[in-house]
């Protein structure tokens, strides 16, 4: 299943790109030569990206760009439909998550996803943490118990759902639901969380709470995230990738790209110059 | 530069922020060289008149951060319009420094046309002023031109104004032992040497600016670090 | 400004719109107006005939006084087993309309096969059971009248889990995939408890239509004037007993029958009224 030359060429991305210095920063996942396929048009086109362990790395580009599909790929999503499949690869410990042979809901134990909007389990805000703890670990109730409540505080939740634990989740506002989804994630204790535009179904004080929350997860875990907001992109990201008609453009330190981007097309989008 | 945003109102508003300057700078200019006439002819006529005029010039620095202040709160600018709002700034702040100094300069040719300074002092402060008035000339056209190569030739001349800012003080010096009556005459254009060489210091930022404006990167860096990305790929390919 | 716009064109189109409105609510009156009718008829005749003994004695032999006790009992067993037969199939077969099987050839075809049965004749379902059971077995059976009646709960319920489970987001599924939930799990614990209420309902719907069923019943379960519970014999219902007392010359036998008739309407309609409130808590 691992790749015999993994090791090798796992550190050829990081040399590359000569522009950053790349002491102190680890690739947690590595993404080579990716395309992507739906039915028989080439969403991607031959993708080369490094995720850096405990940055966050954001996706920006117009509709259509791809970027969804490059986050949906990190945990097989799109395996649960037909007539999508990728080509390449895209290492993560050593083994190319791509394979046939990779177990899925092991490895999306390990890489966690928050959606566009949320998406509390139709069970009591408790349950829709325990639920995905228990999937993994038989737990006596008084740890389950104390991992709920970490999960919860984790997402910055807890002070606003210990009194109504056995509500139902669904009873909560978006933002609130959506950190409860973030909780969820957490308490499976993933070791990447994707987000595919988390905030952009909820109001401002909901997003600056996720943006706030992101950058805390950031700590513990490896954060992809995709938004169509440049803003938080610039607010939450360390690394920006710029895509463009399934291409990626630009990949580069997040100041670097909303100060001074190399590319004309990069550039052009980010100062809304598009179209 | 600007021109074809989505937003129509955000070209008009960077083009007026960038008409403010350009205005700024050919006030700042026209000062800077009726300065120098005064403190050549003697004329505390045109003296009077850099004096007054100096607050239009903070007028328009007084815009330009209004300007600059609304396009930040409002349109969010990234990368190259959020360049130019900043270099915006600090150039109108540069501007303004230079009109203080022709201003203070043209002060102290008030106080001088009184005084019998030595002539070939004062025509080594015309020198120096004629070297950091064609060198501000030239970075205001690179900056309307947004020509990184001609601000760059600007950056580079600092040196030779520098060069002869210093053989001034040293012939300023000299006049001062030889005859000790025109201390006061010498301290003046002194004063006026430093001033002319400040402003020239506030030239070479701008300089910088343009740069900075237009690549995201000053020429200090550039020759620190070279250019480039991370890594881009052409997407064309 | 306004009076300048009303030209003829406009008046023209005003006048259409009324007499479309017209049509559409003297239609709507035409249709509740039987209704309320057969209701009233309903009730007036079947409201004297209900007593205690309705549903302690059983059909009576003609010219004497019983109730329907047999009759509901059966009904009850039948609709239960039947129930009991037709739901799990239904639910599975739904399951694998909208989980399993949502972009394979094979749901489209079953899909329709499966319209074809929800609108067939159910005296075709009687007819098709009386050949496949109760010839062969010899005799009519209570059993035979239970298929009967699953076979017609069957596309019910799969229509309906087909439907409810559809509604359930793919993210919920995705956001479920997405913290390593296996399918099947998946499926059972978020999109069936997501699904619940439809399904519940659907099921509901299914025992009000099979309720008031009486041709697939004639040649399957036949009747039974007296007391059993033997479903390997045949067995009395309520609306085979109603069929059978209405149209004979008996008073009291046509008084049961109103009663009986009373009684599934007011089965059925409670049944759909209950439907209906799961639904509308739903959402």
């Amino acid at each position: 299943m691992s790749i015999a030359s993994s090791n090798a060429s796992m550190t050829v991305p990081v040399a590359t790109h000569t522009g950053v210095n790349a002491a102190g920063l680890s690739e947690k996942v590595s993404i080579r030569n990716l395309e992507f396929f739906y039915g028989d048009s080439r969403a991607l086109k031959g993708i080369n990206l490094p995720l850096y362990a405990n940055k966050t790395t954001a996706f920006i580009g117009p509709s259509g760009c791809g970027k969804s599909t490059l986050l949906r790929i990190l945990n097989r999503m799109y395996d649960l439909y037909p007539g999508q499949r990728a080509t390449g690869q895209v290492m993560f410990d050593g083994e190319n998550l791509l394979d046939a042979g990779v177990d899925i809901n092991l490895l999306r134990a390990r890489i966690g996803m928050v959606f566009q909007k949320p998406t509390p389990f139709p069970m009591s805000i408790y349950e829709n943490i325990a639920f995905g703890i228990r999937l993994y670990e038989k737990l006596p109730r008084s740890e389950v118990d104390a991992r709920v409540e970490h999960a919860l505080r984790r997402a910055a939740l807890w002070d606003e759902v210990k009194d109504k634990l056995a509500a139902s989740g669904l009873g909560l506002s978006g933002g609130q639901q959506q950190r409860l989804c973030i909780a969820r994630t957490v308490a499976v204790k993933p070791e990447v969380i994707l987000f595919d535009e988390p905030c952009s179904a909820l109001d401002p004080i909901s997003t600056a709470k996720i943006e706030e929350l992101i950058d805390e997860l950031k700590q513990d875990y490896t954060i992809v995230i995709v938004t169509h907001n440049m803003q938080q992109a610039a607010r939450v990201s360390d690394f920006t990738c710029f895509m463009y008609l399934g291409d990626l453009i630009e990949f580069d330190v997040t100041e670097k790209i909303f100060t001074a981007p190399t590319d004309k097309r990069t550039q052009a989008y980010i100062t809304g110059r598009f179209g | 530069m600007a021109n074809d945003h989505i937003l129509k109102r955000f070209d008009e508003e960077l083009e007026r922020l960038n008409s403010t300057i350009n205005e700024m700078g050919g006030l700042t200019e026209s000062q800077f060289a009726k300065a120098l006439t005064a403190v050549r002819d003697r004329d505390t006529a045109i003296a009077e008149e850099v004096i007054a005029d100096d607050a239009r010039v903070d007028a328009l620095d007084v815009a330009v951060q209004e300007q600059t202040v609304k396009l930040l709160a409002l349109r969010q600018p990234m990368a190259i319009d959020l360049r130019v709002v900043l270099s915006s700034i600090k150039i109108a702040a540069a501007l303004e420094r230079i009109a203080d100094y022709a201003k203070n300069t043209a002060k102290r040719g008030i106080v001088l046309a009184q005084a019998s300074p030595p002539m070939s002092a004062v025509a080594g402060i015309d020198r120096l002023g004629r070297l950091v008035r064609s060198a501000l000339k030239d970075v205001l056209d690179a900056f309307a031109d947004d020509d990184v190569g001609k601000a760059r030739d600007v950056w580079n001349r600092d040196e030779e104004i520098d060069q002869v800012y210093t053989g001034l003080f040293r012939e300023l010096l000299t006049y001062m032992m030889e005859d000790p009556r025109t201390i006061t005459a010498c301290t003046h254009l002194m004063f006026m040497a430093k001033n002319i060489e400040r402003a020239g210091d506030h030239v070479t930022n701008i300089a910088e600016l343009v740069s900075f404006r237009s690549t995201g990167q000053t020429f200090a860096e550039t020759r620190r670090k070279g250019s480039g990305a991370l890594y881009t790929t052409d997407g064309a390919a | 400004m306004a009076t300048a716009r009303v030209n003829a064109l406009y008046v023209r189109r005003r006048a259409r719109n009324t007499i479309a409105k017209s049509l559409a609510y003297a239609a709507a009156a035409f249709g509740l107006g039987w209704l309320v009718l057969i209701l009233a008829v309903l009730l007036f005749h079947g409201v004297g005939g209900l007593s205690l003994s309705v549903f302690t004695q059983n059909t009576p032999p003609p010219g004497s006084e019983g109730g329907l006790l047999n009759a509901i009992v059966g009904s009850l067993a039948m609709t239960l087993l039947a129930i009991a037969i037709g739901t799990p199939i239904g639910i599975l077969a739904g399951t694998y309309l909208a989980e399993y099987g949502r972009h394979d050839k094979l749901s489209s075809i079953v899909r329709f096969i499966n319209d074809i049965l929800l609108s067939a004749p159910s005296i075709v379902v009687g007819l098709f059971i009386y050949e496949v059971m109760v010839a062969p077995m010899g005799h009519f059976s209570g059993y035979a009248g239970a298929v009967a009646l699953a076979i017609i709960v069957i596309p019910v319920v799969v229509r309906t889990t087909e439907d409810m489970l559809r509604l359930v987001p793919d993210t919920l599924r995705e956001a479920a995939a997405s913290i390593g939930l296996p399918r099947a799990h998946m499926i059972v614990r978020i999109a069936y408890r997501a699904a619940r209420a439809g399904i519940v309902t659907g099921i509901l719907l299914a025992v009000a239509r099979i309720s008031g069923e009486t041709a697939p019943l004639l040649f399957t379960a036949l009747n039974n004037q007296f007391w059993s519970l033997n479903m390997n014999a045949p067995m009395p219902s309520l609306p085979v007993v109603i069929f059978q007392f209405a149209l004979s010359p008996y008073e009291e036998w046509q008084k049961l029958a109103w009663t009986g008739a009373l009684l599934i309407t007011v089965t059925v309609l409670a049944l759909s009224i209950l439907a209906r409130s799961l639904t509308a808590r739903r959402t």
